[in-house]
Formats: structure tokens, C-alpha cells, sequence
């Protein structure tokens, strides 16, 4: 083990004792907590014997805490359910780190684990969430809990699915077409006409740099109510970092690759082409990315302005208003796994892309 | 000298054909309302009247430039600093949550990555969600937040500056992972053989990689971090900053008032974000690394 | 020597002032919206010093497009809020105990403006048309009116197709909508401002159609009205606001220039507070603060008729008290 993976033990050990600890002082009555903090205590102690040092061990020490905390989980939780909180956690975490320095050995394995270990990032983020809603006694309306955001979801899908059409389909996926699209073509004018980079960049720059929440008034001024206003807002929003990446990868490539297609006689199409757009696309994948969330943020943003009450932002503000705290969460999930989905299919088609590139190559540790 | 006019001439051509269409198009989409007015009082009009009337509208759906700048400069040079009504007040407290929002979230960002870059745990575990977390519509919940922040005591700059933070650290973390991987596996394989740690081969290669990747993405972050600080200002009662300017302006009907707010704004923008270009100017040429 | 010791003597002043200002009693008062003659009442009482006579320190925290008031009365920044009765029964019903203590507003200021060129001269021609409704907890009106109507808001022929509307009269302006919501004392007169004659408008007062709800009221969370410090905080609090109140709606234009004092966004006209101060004299006429039971029921009875989606369920329990009025006034 590692410096940090023995730290990492330690730690979880001390946090697992004092959870022990705090469970005694407290009367003793809660038979599970004292017995899931003995446990990890044990899991702890045996990293300093040396006895039984599997991995396996140490997650389903991290396991075996979260289902003593889900179990005596109600509103208003003691000192000994954090403690054993703060151990489960170390634990887990300790398993995933050696569970990351062993995945090199079969590839399936490692494959495996490379899929787990976020889900089971996202799985601790819920988990948490849902114990300090419930065990602070947090209100709805201030933040309401997984469960209820989950009961919610299930209830509305519906109303979710029209919302996601009007904001995701219509508005923020042309409008980032629109938008990426003319900033490509803007750039490779610029590039051609040395003129217009000069004149065109800072405007460009200028006019990007226009906050969305004051455009998007103007454009629903211009556009009318419906999604096209958005799109339109999503245009603005998105031109910018494309534009900016593009020139910038158009100038990636080397003085001496450069020489290399100009003694094979190469036109500057074909320059641009065979060499300058491959160095260019990281950059622009980059922008890509950036802008795949930018559009959907631009899209909801754009809807608190005026909109027919359709639509994830519009949902999201007057859903706020009317202190139905699970819908708008409910909502913000469907956004999120939007915007999830689109960054990691724009990754893989990174991937196959730019092959090519250092950050792309198995062995880049 | 000749450097000088060759920079700016091309920008001086550019700003010049957009105000013409500027211009062209304020006579054209005010024309409507205008015209709609000519018949109500019964005058007979002409071209020229229209030309003329279009482009001193109270309430244009497009205003012209020169009303925008005359609003501008009414409400900066010819107010106090310390009015209520001047821009230069509001724009001061924009500026202030945005360059702390901004600073927190490069901190945030370059922490981040390093420890992605270097700690396969946090790469595959963090990764995603930083992604995810910028797909969650900040200003959706903006609100939620500033109450959350207020009902533990923080107040005032903290709570907008970590609304920026929030929006601001996204392509500083993109940005850095990028750079901090980019170096050609022939360099690293060069330090191996110099039998460099880890730690050197951070600090030696990867870390001044990175930086040209640094630069562009804190370009971009700045001006997030810009859109954050105004989209902060409106839960807080939208009472002082850019953003309560434009919204103020968006409530009343006052189109010229949201123009020179959001005008301000960019201004604003454009300005940190030229800030930032020259110091990663002077930075790149120190390090030989500029193109 | 001589500054040490004049810094000195000023600190040991301000500290001994300070300590006796410590007695005061601390309240924050959440508003509906951004700082405007509609508060005028409570903007008066604290300019004039009532809150001060009644040994209060007031803090009026103005809302916005963002801030719903009962989501920072649950999280603690403030200790009253103003709210419209259809939102805090709405919210009492989803689990937020607020409780109505006084009710400065009588009337209902809420109104439906229509451009005339789109024949609309009775509630039954909005069939087809577009209505920009406001939303953030002044929906609920709207609704229930279409409810007992009859006519639907999911747009069609049959229905009326309804447009989240900004805060602002643009939607008309521009044609977007064939009907605004409009309050009196606001937006009304912005649309005129902006160019458009009372004759070119149709008006239709929530008032005169018989489904008006209550307006701006003071309400607290009920778990603190239990404690009787906090109690009789409260009972200085309206008694020093009522007095803001009737001196404002006897000396208009003075208490739109408080108003304006202080209006930090510096956004506000002097034309437009006076106006509105003006309009909003004629809401709070005709009350002392103290809610009139007949006009709680009546609201109560107009949200209960919201037919298929009702803004809420069952009557309310417990949802207004007389005790702070009693004792105030």
C-alpha cells in the first residue's frame, strides 16, 4: 500500500473508533451503529497487523457501513452516525484506490472497474445527500432528499419528456448546431484573410462576452415567446469559445509539417485539410464540449424571460415559486443526463478523432 | 508606428460596417412601432422623418448606438461614483464577485486536475461528475443556493463569488487536463531516463505544457465567471450590480437602459479577458513557448 | 497624544451606543418585489423613525424576479415576509406553517389588459387568444378564474394558450400577447407610458369579476408566533406599520420620495412612485391591518373552485390569527 492508501486507513480506523466511541457514550442503544464501527475498526486494525489485506475486504467493510447507516437512518442522527459515516466513506475510497493499482492486470477486469468506479462516486453522492437531508431534518423547501426527488421523477415523466423536447430538441441542440457551425466557418474565413482576424477576433470576443441573461431578454423581444428566441440565445453563447479554439487549433500545427505539404505542392485546401484541421480538432473538441453545456444552460437561462409554459426552464422557475422543490430537482436531473449524455458521446467521438493525440494514448500515465 | 495602425485598422474597419448595419437595422425594426405612432396622431410622413424618429424611440426595440453611448455616458462620467444610479458603482460590485469567483474557481480548477492527472482513483471517480455538475442550470438554482448560503450565515460577496467559482472552474479543469497530459510521451520518456519522479516530471514538463492550455481556458472562465457574478446578483434582491441594472432595466421597459448595462457588462468582459491575453502574452514569450 | 486619546474617547462612546442599541430588537422584513411604492407603508415607518419609537431595528430585505419570500422565511433570512394569500396557502399546504398576522391590503390590484384591436370584450371571447400570465406564485388567480370559466390553458381554439410573462409590458407592446397581466398601480401605467391610449385597452379587474384573491400580507412561520418575545415583536412591528400605512396614504407624493431614497438600484422615477403610491392608497383603504374573516373566506373559496387543478385542496386550518392585530391596533 501506498503512503496516501495508508493514510487512507488509518483514517478510517480512527473515524470507525471514534464512531465506536461516541455510540457508547451515547446509552449504548443503538446495537447496529456500535456494531458497524467495531467492525470497521477491526477492517482498520488488521492494515496495521498485516492479516488479511485484501481489497475485497476493505469494500465490503465500506459496504457493510453504508447498510448499518441506511438502516438506522431517521430524522435526527447522533454523533456516532457521522463518525460512521466519515468511516464507510474512508473505507470505500481506500477500496477504490487499490482497486485502481490492481486494475492493470486483466484487461476485463479493469474494464470493469474503470465503468464501477464512477457509478459508485455518483452512488456516495446520493448516498450522503440522502443522510444529511434526512438525518438534519433538512425541509423540502430548502432541499429536498433523493427519495423524494426519485418518487417525483417516476410521477412526472410526462410532463419531464415534453419539457426536454422543447428546451434540449428544439432550442439548445439547433442553436449549438447554428452556433458551432458559423463560428467554424467564421474561423476559417479568419484564418484565409489575415485581415479579418485582426478585426473580426476582438469584436468577436466583444460581443461573446454579452452576459446571456441580458441577451436573452432581447432576443425574446426579437424572436417572440417560443423556442426560436432560445436558440437563438444559444447562437451567442456558443460562437465564442468555438471561434477562439478553432483559430487558435488552425494555428496548431508546426512550421515544419507545414513546409512538409508545401514541397508536395499542396493547395491550401488541401493543407487545410490533410493537416491543419486533424492538428486542430483536440481544440475543437475541446470548444465541443465546453459548448454542449453552454447550449443547454443557454437554452434553460434563455426560458425564465418569456416563454409558452413549456420547457425545462420554465418548469424549473415556477416550480420554484410554487415551493415544489422535488419537481425542480426532478427537472435539473433531466438536465443533467442530457447534458451528460451529449459530453460523452462527443468524448468517444473524441477519441476515435484524435487517436492520434498524447492524451489519447493507452500508456499516458 | 506602422504596427500600431496595422493592429488597428482592421478592427476600426470591422466596428465601422457593424454600425452601419446597426444603424441600418434600427430604422428597420423600429420602423413598425414608429410608424404605427405616425398613424395614431394622423401625420403624414416622410423617409427622412422616419430615419429620424426611429432612432430616438423611448422604448426601441432596438436602440441606436448613439443613444446606447449618450445612456452610458449620462450614467457613468456625469453621475458620482457613489451614486445609486451610476454604472460605475454597479460595475464595481460585479467586479468584485467576479474576479473572487474567478480566482476561487482557477485555484479549484488547477486542483483538480492535478489531482486527476496524477491520481488515477480521482480521474476515473471525479471526472464525470465535474461534467455533470456543469450540466445542472446554475441559474435554476442560484437562487436556492444564496438562500441555502444566507440561512448559515454567509451573506453578500461570498455567495455570488461561489456562483462564479461554480461556473468558472469547468473549462479551467478541461483546459488543465488537456494541457497537463499533452506533452509528447517522447518527453517523457526523455525524462525517464534522467530518472525524474513523479513530482519532477510534474513540475519540469507537464506543468509548463500545461500552461498555454491554462491561458486559453482562463480566457473563457473569466468571462464565465463575468455571467455567474450578474446571475448571482438577482436572487440577492437584485439591488446593486450590472446584473441588477439590466434586469431593472428589463423590468420597466427601459430597452436603452438594458443595452448599456449589457454593454457595460461586455465592455467589462472584454477588458479582463484582454488582461488575461496579456499577461499569457508575456508569460508564453518568457517561456519561449508563444507560436 | 491628543488624536490617541480623542480615538479613544469616540470608540468608548460609540462602544457604550452601540451597547445600547444592542436593545433593540432585530427584525428582518422580506418584500414581495424590488423596492417600490407598494411597500411604501413600511419604507415610511422606518424613515420616520416608528419602528425605532416601538424599540424595533428593522431590516427591509427587497425581493426580486428570484426571491420567493416563503423559501427565505424556511431558511431563516427573515423573520416576516409579504406574500399574496393564494402563495402562502399553497405553501402552508405543502408543509411551510405560514401564518397570516395582518393585512394592510384590502382591494386586489390585479387586473387583465387586452389591446382593444383584438375584440376582446368579455372573458369569454379569451377563447383562442394568448394571455401572458406571471407566474412565481401569481398564477394561482389567473387559474382559477379560467377554472371556473370553464376554459382551458393548454391552448386551441377552446382554450386560452398561455405565455410565461417577464416582468415587463413588452409581450403587449410587441403583439406577442393579446392580454397582459397587469397590476394598477405598475404595469398598467407602464403600458400607457409606453405610448398606448386607455382607449385602445380593455380592462378587466380581478375586483369586479368576483374572483379577486388577498394580496400583500405579513405573514410569520407559526412555530415562532409561539413565543411570546417574538409575540409582542411582532405586535410593535404592525403597530408601527399600520401608522407607515395611513401616513402614506395621506401624504402620497412624500412617501413615493422615501421610497425613492431608497431604492438601490437608483432605477426607480419619481413619475412612476408617485403614481403608483397614488393607485396603491386605493388598495389599502378601507383597512386597519386587520384581516376581515369574509375576505379570507372569500379567497379561500375562489382558490377552492379551481375545478380540475385547484390551487388548493381543502380549507385551511389555522392559516390567519387576530392575535398580534388584537393587541396592536
Amino acid at each position: 500500500m501506498t503512503g496516501f492508501q495508508t493514510l487512507l486507513s488509518r483514517l478510517g480506523a480512527g473515524a470507525a473508533l471514534l464512531a465506536l466511541v461516541s455510540g457508547f457514550l451515547g446509552g449504548g442503544s443503538d446495537m447496529a451503529v456500535i456494531g458497524g464501527s467495531l467492525l470497521l475498526v477491526l477492517a482498520g486494525v488488521r492494515h496495521v497487523s498485516g492479516i488479511l489485506p485484501h481489497i475485497v475486504i476493505d469494500l465490503a467493510a465500506g459496504l457493510v457501513g453504508m447498510a448499518v447507516l441506511l438502516l438506522v437512518l431517521a430524522s435526527g442522527m447522533g454523533a456516532a452516525f457521522w463518525w460512521l459515516l466519515v468511516a464507510s466513506w474512508l473505507f470505500c475510497w481506500l477500496a477504490v484506490e487499490r482497486g485502481m493499482m490492481a486494475s492493470t492486470n486483466t484487461a476485463m477486469f479493469s474494464n470493469v472497474i474503470l465503468l464501477a468506479v464512477p457509478v459508485f462516486f455518483g452512488i456516495w453522492i446520493i448516498f450522503v445527500w440522502q443522510m444529511l437531508a434526512v438525518g438534519l431534518d433538512i425541509p423540502m423547501v430548502l432541499l429536498p432528499s433523493p427519495a423524494q426527488i426519485a418518487v417525483r421523477f417516476m410521477a412526472s415523466t410526462s410532463v419531464l419528456w415534453a419539457d426536454f423536447q422543447q428546451t434540449f430538441l428544439k432550442a439548445a441542440l439547433i442553436g449549438y448546431i447554428l452556433g458551432c457551425g458559423s463560428a467554424f466557418i467564421l474561423a476559417i474565413i479568419i484564418d484565409r484573410v489575415p485581415f479579418l482576424q485582426r478585426g473580426l477576433l476582438p469584436v468577436g470576443n466583444f460581443v461573446s462576452a454579452l452576459p446571456v441573461i441580458g441577451i436573452a431578454p432581447i432576443m425574446v423581444m426579437w424572436f417572440g415567446f417560443d423556442w426560436q428566441s432560445k436558440a437563438a440565445v444559444v447562437v451567442v453563447m456558443t460562437f465564442f469559445p468555438m471561434l477562439v479554439n478553432t483559430v487558435a487549433g488552425l494555428q496548431a500545427s508546426q512550421a515544419m509539417e507545414r513546409d512538409l505539404l508545401r514541397t508536395y505542392a499542396s493547395s491550401y485546401f488541401q493543407l487545410l485539410i490533410k493537416l491543419r484541421l486533424p492538428t486542430a480538432a483536440p481544440f475543437i473538441f475541446n470548444a465541443l464540449k465546453i459548448n454542449s453545456t453552454l447550449a443547454l444552460i443557454g437554452a434553460i437561462v434563455a426560458e425564465f424571460f418569456g416563454t409558452p409554459i413549456v420547457g425545462l426552464g420554465f418548469r424549473i422557475s415556477t416550480e420554484v415559486g410554487r415551493m415544489n422543490l422535488d419537481m425542480v430537482w426532478a427537472e435539473i436531473v433531466v438536465a443533467a443526463l442530457a447534458g451528460s449524455i451529449s459530453y460523452g458521446l462527443l468524448s468517444l467521438l473524441e477519441k476515435q478523432v484524435t487517436f492520434w493525440h498524447p492524451s489519447n494514448r493507452r500508456n499516458h500515465s | 508606428m506602422n504596427a500600431a495602425v496595422a493592429r488597428v485598422f482592421p478592427i476600426a474597419t470591422v466596428v465601422a460596417a457593424i454600425m452601419i448595419v446597426w444603424y441600418g437595422f434600427t430604422v428597420y425594426l423600429n420602423a413598425p412601432w414608429q410608424i404605427g405612432k405616425y398613424e395614431k396622431a394622423g401625420i403624414e410622413w416622410q423617409m427622412e422623418d422616419l430615419v429620424r424618429d426611429t432612432m430616438a424611440l423611448d422604448r426601441p426595440i432596438l436602440p441606436a448606438p448613439h443613444q446606447i453611448a449618450i445612456e452610458i455616458w449620462q450614467t457613468t462620467v456625469e453621475k458620482k461614483i457613489t451614486s445609486k444610479r451610476s454604472l460605475i458603482y454597479h460595475g464595481g460590485i460585479t467586479l468584485s464577485s467576479t474576479l473572487l469567483g474567478f480566482l476561487m474557481g482557477t485555484v479549484l480548477g488547477i486542483g483538480l486536475a492535478v489531482s486527476i492527472v496524477e491520481n488515477r482513483a480521482m480521474d476515473k471517480s471525479l471526472m464525470p461528475w465535474i461534467i455533470t455538475s456543469q450540466t445542472i442550470p446554475i441559474l435554476a438554482i442560484a437562487p436556492m443556493i444564496i438562500v441555502v448560503l444566507n440561512s448559515v450565515g454567509l451573506t453578500g460577496l461570498l455567495p455570488k463569488a461561489l456562483i462564479s467559482t461554480y461556473l468558472s472552474f469547468f473549462p479551467v479543469v478541461v483546459g488543465m487536463v488537456k494541457g497537463l497530459r499533452s506533452p509528447d510521451p517522447m518527453h517523457i520518456d526523455l525524462m525517464r531516463t534522467y530518472k525524474a519522479s513523479r513530482m519532477q516530471l510534474f513540475w519540469k514538463l507537464r506543468l509548463p505544457a500545461s500552461v498555454p492550455f491554462l491561458f486559453a481556458s482562463m480566457k473563457v472562465a473569466i468571462a464565465i465567471s463575468l455571467v455567474g457574478a450578474i446571475v448571482g446578483e438577482l436572487p440577492t434582491g437584485a439591488i446593486a450590480g450590472l446584473g441588477a441594472r439590466l434586469l431593472a432595466g428589463s423590468y420597466y421597459g427601459q430597452t436603452i437602459q438594458i443595452w448599456s448595462a449589457l454593454i457595460s457588462a461586455a465592455c467589462m468582459a472584454a477588458i479582463l479577458i484582454s488582461i488575461v491575453g496579456i499577461i499569457s502574452h508575456i508569460t508564453l514569450k518568457r517561456m519561449g513557448l508563444q507560436q | 497624544m491628543k488624536k490617541l486619546l480623542t480615538s479613544l474617547a469616540v470608540l468608548a462612546i460609540s462602544a457604550t451606543a452601540a451597547s445600547v442599541a444592542q436593545a433593540a430588537d432585530k427584525l428582518a422584513l422580506q418584500l414581495q418585489w424590488v423596492t417600490q411604492a407598494q411597500f411604501a407603508g413600511y419604507y415610511v415607518a422606518l424613515d420616520k423613525g416608528y419602528y425605532k419609537d416601538e424599540n424595533l431595528d428593522v431590516t427591509i430585505k427587497p425581493g426580486g424576479p428570484d426571491i420567493a419570500p416563503p423559501q427565505v422565511l424556511a431558511g431563516g433570512g427573515a423573520d416576516l415576509m409579504l406574500n399574496w394569500m393564494p402563495s402562502a396557502l399553497a405553501a402552508r399546504e405543502k408543509g411551510l406553517p405560514l401564518v397570516n398576522i395582518a393585512q394592510p391590503f384590502k382591494s386586489s390590484g390585479l387586473q387583465l389588459t387586452c389591446r382593444k384591436e383584438t375584440g376582446i370584450t368579455s372573458p369569454e371571447d379569451f377563447r383562442g387568444k394568448t394571455i401572458g400570465v406571471w407566474f412565481f406564485g401569481n398564477e394561482y388567480p389567473f387559474l382559477s378564474w379560467m377554472s371556473q370559466l370553464g376554459i382551458p390553458t393548454d391552448g386551441g381554439d377552446n382554450g386560452v394558450t398561455v405565455l410565461k410573462q417577464g416582468f415587463n409590458v413588452d409581450p403587449l407592446l410587441q403583439k406577442q400577447a393579446d392580454c397582459i397581466s397587469t397590476m394598477t398601480y405598475n404595469e398598467y401605467w407602464q403600458v400607457i407610458d409606453a405610448g398606448i391610449s386607455p382607449d385602445d385597452l380593455v380592462v378587466f379587474k380581478y375586483q369586479d369579476q368576483g374572483v379577486s384573491t388577498l394580496e400583500d400580507g405579513i405573514y410569520v412561520l407559526e412555530d415562532r408566533l409561539a413565543d411570546a418575545a417574538f409575540q409582542d415583536q411582532l405586535v410593535r412591528f404592525v403597530r408601527a406599520s399600520m401608522k407607515g400605512w395611513k401616513w402614506a396614504e395621506e401624504n402620497p407624493d412624500a412617501a413615493a420620495d422615501i421610497v425613492l431614497d431608497n431604492d438601490a438600484s437608483g432605477a426607480q422615477t419619481e413619475k412612476h412612485q408617485r403614481r403608483m403610491m397614488g393607485e396603491i392608497a386605493k388598495l389599502t383603504a378601507g383597512s386597519n391591518g386587520s384581516l376581515d374573516p369574509a375576505d379570507f373566506d372569500r379567497t379561500v373559496a375562489t382558490l377552492l373552485k379551481g375545478g380540475s387543478d385547484p390551487v388548493i385542496t381543502k380549507k385551511p386550518d389555522g392559516a390567519w390569527t387576530h392575535m398580534i392585530t388584537d393587541k396592536a391596533l
